[in-house]
C-alpha cells in the first residue's frame, strides 16, 4: 500500500507564455505506491498541474514555472534536471490514444529502444510481460505485427499503456484516459490501476467523479489554477471541508 | 414560365455550360495525347533506345544519348533537390513551427512554385554556365533541383503538420530526444505523403525543357561527363521538331511519347500511394 513521499510540490505557480497565470501555489504531497486524482471543473489547471510532472510544458516556447516540484527528494524544475531521464521515470499517457504509426510489436519497442534495450529476446520478453500488464497480451499475442492502428479505441489506451509500462517508470500521468472510450473499455482500464499501484505510483487527470471516487486515494480539487483541497479520497467525497468542493461533488457547478 | 419551369430551365443551362466547358478542356487533352500516342507508337523502335543519333539527314540512329542523358540529369537533380527539399519541410514544420521565418520561407517558396521554368534556367546559367564557359550536365541538374525543392519542401511541410502533435508529446514523454521522434515516428507517419511529394516533383521536372536550354543544352553524342553538355530528350524534341529532317520529326514524336508515358506512370504511383495510404 502507500508508502513515503514519491513527489512533493512546493508553493508552484505556473505562467503559460504571454503570462497567464495558470496554477497558484499549489501545494500537495503524493505518496508512493498510491492513486492521486486531480478533479475540478474544465479550465480549472488541473492538466496544466499533471503535465508540470514531466515538464510537457518545456515543449512549447516561454511558458514559465515557479516554486519546486519535489520527486524523490529533487527539484525536477531545476535548470539541470534531464528532461529525457526525467520522462522515462515519470511516463505519461494522454486522453486520446497516442499510438505510433507502426506495428504493435514496434509501438512498445520504441521506449525500449530508447533505453538501449535491442536485443530480439528482451524486446519479445518485456513487451510480452508489458502487454500482459495492460490486460491486452490475450487480445494481441497473434497479431504483433499488425499495425496499431488495427485496433479499437480501447485496445490503443491499453497499447499506450502498455508503451508507457514497458520502459519501467516510478510514476505514470494519466490525462483523463477513459473520456474518449465506451463504458465497457473504461472498466478494463480502471481495473487496471488496482495492479499497477503495486509497482508504481499514478497520477490521474480525470472528469468522472465517480471515477475519481472509484480509483483514487487521494483526491486534489482545484478551481482557477488554485488547489482548493487535498486529502484523502473517501473524506474529499464523503465530508470535504470547503464549501466550494462541496457544491462541485454534487453537482452544483462544473 | 412558372417559377418552377424557370428554376428547372436556369439548371438546365449551368449543366449544359460546364458540360460543354468540360469537355472543351478534354477534348484537347485527348487531341493532344492521343496524337502523341499515334505519332509516338509508330516512330517507336529499338534503335531508338541502342543508337546514338546518325548524322543529320542519314535515315536510322536512335537517341540512345538523350535517354542516358535525361536519366543522368534528372537522378542528379533528384540527388540534389530531394535531400534539400526534406530537410527543408522539415525545419518548417518542426524547429521553426509557427515561427515568423517559417510563415516567410513557405510563402517564398509557394512563389518559387510558380516562377517560369525559364527564369530559373537564365539565372543557373549567369551563376554556373558562364563562369565554367560552357554549358554542362551539372548545371543543367541544379536547375532542375531549384524548380523540386520547393515543391519536395512545402509537400513535406504539409505531410509533417498532418501528424498529430499528441502523438509527438506521446513520443517525447517516452524520453524520446526532439531529433529521434521526427525521424523514428513523425517521419514514419508522414512518409507515404512526402514520398508521393517526391515522385510528383521528379515528374513535374522531367517535362522541362527551357531550364535545360540555358545549362546542359544538348550533345548529339553519347557521353557520361556531366562537366561538359549532355542530351536530354525534352531539348531534343525542342531541337528535332524544329529541324527539317522527316526522321527527326519521328523521333522527336517518339521521344514526347516515351516522356509522356514516363510521367504518367511517376503520376499513378504517386497516386496509388496515395491511395494505399489513406484507404
Amino acid at each position: 500500500m502507500a508508502g513515503g513521499t514519491e513527489i512533493e510540490v512546493k508553493g508552484l505557480d505556473f505562467y503559460y507564455a504571454g503570462n497567464v497565470h495558470a496554477l497558484k501555489k499549489i501545494n500537495l504531497t503524493v505518496l508512493r505506491n498510491s492513486v492521486t486524482a486531480l478533479i475540478g471543473p474544465s479550465g480549472c489547471g488541473k492538466t496544466t498541474l499533471l503535465r508540470c510532472f514531466n515538464r510537457m510544458h518545456d515543449l512549447y516556447p516561454k511558458n514559465r514555472y515557479e516554486g519546486e516540484i519535489l520527486f524523490q527528494g529533487d527539484n525536477i524544475l531545476s535548470a539541470g534536471t534531464d528532461l529525457i531521464n526525467l520522462r522515462s521515470r515519470i511516463g505519461m499517457v494522454f486522453q486520446k490514444p497516442t499510438p505510433f504509426p507502426m506495428s504493435i510489436f514496434d509501438n512498445i519497442a520504441y521506449g525500449l529502444k530508447l533505453k538501449g534495450i535491442k536485443k530480439r529476446t528482451d524486446l519479445s520478453e518485456r513487451i510480452e510481460k508489458a502487454l500482459r500488464h495492460a490486460a491486452l497480451w490475450d487480445e494481441v499475442r497473434d497479431k504483433l505485427n499488425a499495425s496499431a492502428y488495427d485496433l479499437s479505441g480501447g485496445q490503443q489506451q491499453r497499447l499506450v499503456i502498455a508503451r508507457a509500462l514497458a520502459v519501467n517508470p516510478e510514476v505514470l500521468l494519466f490525462d483523463e484516459p477513459t473520456s474518449a472510450l465506451d463504458p465497457i473499455s473504461t472498466a478494463k482500464i480502471e481495473d487496471l490501476f488496482e495492479g499497477l499501484k503495486r509497482d508504481i505510483t499514478i497520477i490521474i487527470v480525470t472528469h468522472n467523479m465517480q471515477q475519481a471516487a472509484r480509483i483514487s486515494d487521494s483526491t486534489g480539487f482545484l478551481m482557477l489554477g488554485e488547489l482548493i483541497e487535498f486529502g484523502h479520497t473517501d473524506r474529499i467525497f464523503t465530508a470535504p471541508a470547503e464549501k466550494l468542493t462541496e457544491d462541485y461533488i454534487t453537482g452544483r457547478f462544473g | 414560365m412558372t417559377r418552377e419551369q424557370r428554376r428547372k430551365a436556369e439548371g438546365g443551362l449551368a449543366l449544359t455550360l460546364s458540360t460543354l466547358a468540360a469537355l472543351m478542356g478534354l477534348f484537347w487533352l485527348v487531341f493532344i495525347l492521343g496524337d502523341v500516342l499515334l505519332h509516338g507508337v509508330k516512330s517507336l523502335n529499338w534503335s531508338l533506345f541502342m543508337n546514338d543519333p546518325a548524322p543529320p539527314g542519314v535515315e536510322g540512329g536512335g537517341l540512345r544519348n538523350a535517354f542516358v542523358g535525361q536519366l543522368m540529369i534528372t537522378l542528379s537533380a533528384t540527388l540534389i533537390g530531394v535531400p534539400i527539399g526534406v530537410l527543408g519541410g522539415t525545419f518548417l514544420a518542426e524547429y521553426a513551427r509557427g515561427s515568423r521565418i517559417a510563415r516567410i520561407i513557405s510563402i517564398l517558396s509557394d512563389i518559387m512554385v510558380s516562377v517560369p521554368s525559364i527564369v530559373i534556367g537564365t539565372f543557373i546559367y549567369a551563376i554556373l554556365v558562364k563562369p565554367a564557359g560552357h554549358f554542362n550536365g551539372w548545371a543543367g541538374a541544379v536547375a532542375l533541383s531549384i524548380i523540386m525543392i520547393p515543391v519536395v519542401l512545402r509537400t513535406t511541410e504539409d505531410m509533417l503538420s498532418l501528424v498529430p502533435w499528441t502523438v509527438r508529446e506521446a513520443a517525447f514523454a517516452l524520453g524520446a530526444p526532439y531529433y529521434k521522434v521526427i525521424t523514428q515516428v513523425v517521419y514514419r507517419g508522414a512518409a507515404t505523403g512526402i514520398l508521393t511529394g517526391i515522385l510528383l516533383s521528379i515528374a513535374r521536372v522531367s517535362g522541362e525543357t527551357a531550364p535545360l536550354l540555358f545549362t546542359s543544352f544538348n550533345n548529339s553524342f553519347f557521353s557520361y561527363n556531366m562537366n561538359q553538355p549532355v542530351a536530354s530528350l525534352t531539348v531534343t524534341i525542342f531541337q528535332y521538331a524544329m529541324g527539317p529532317y522527316d526522321n527527326w520529326h519521328e523521333q522527336a514524336w517518339a521521344a514526347a511519347f516515351v516522356i509522356t508515358i514516363f510521367i504518367l506512370l511517376l503520376t499513378i504511383a504517386g497516386r496509388l500511394i496515395i491511395k494505399w495510404r489513406y484507404r
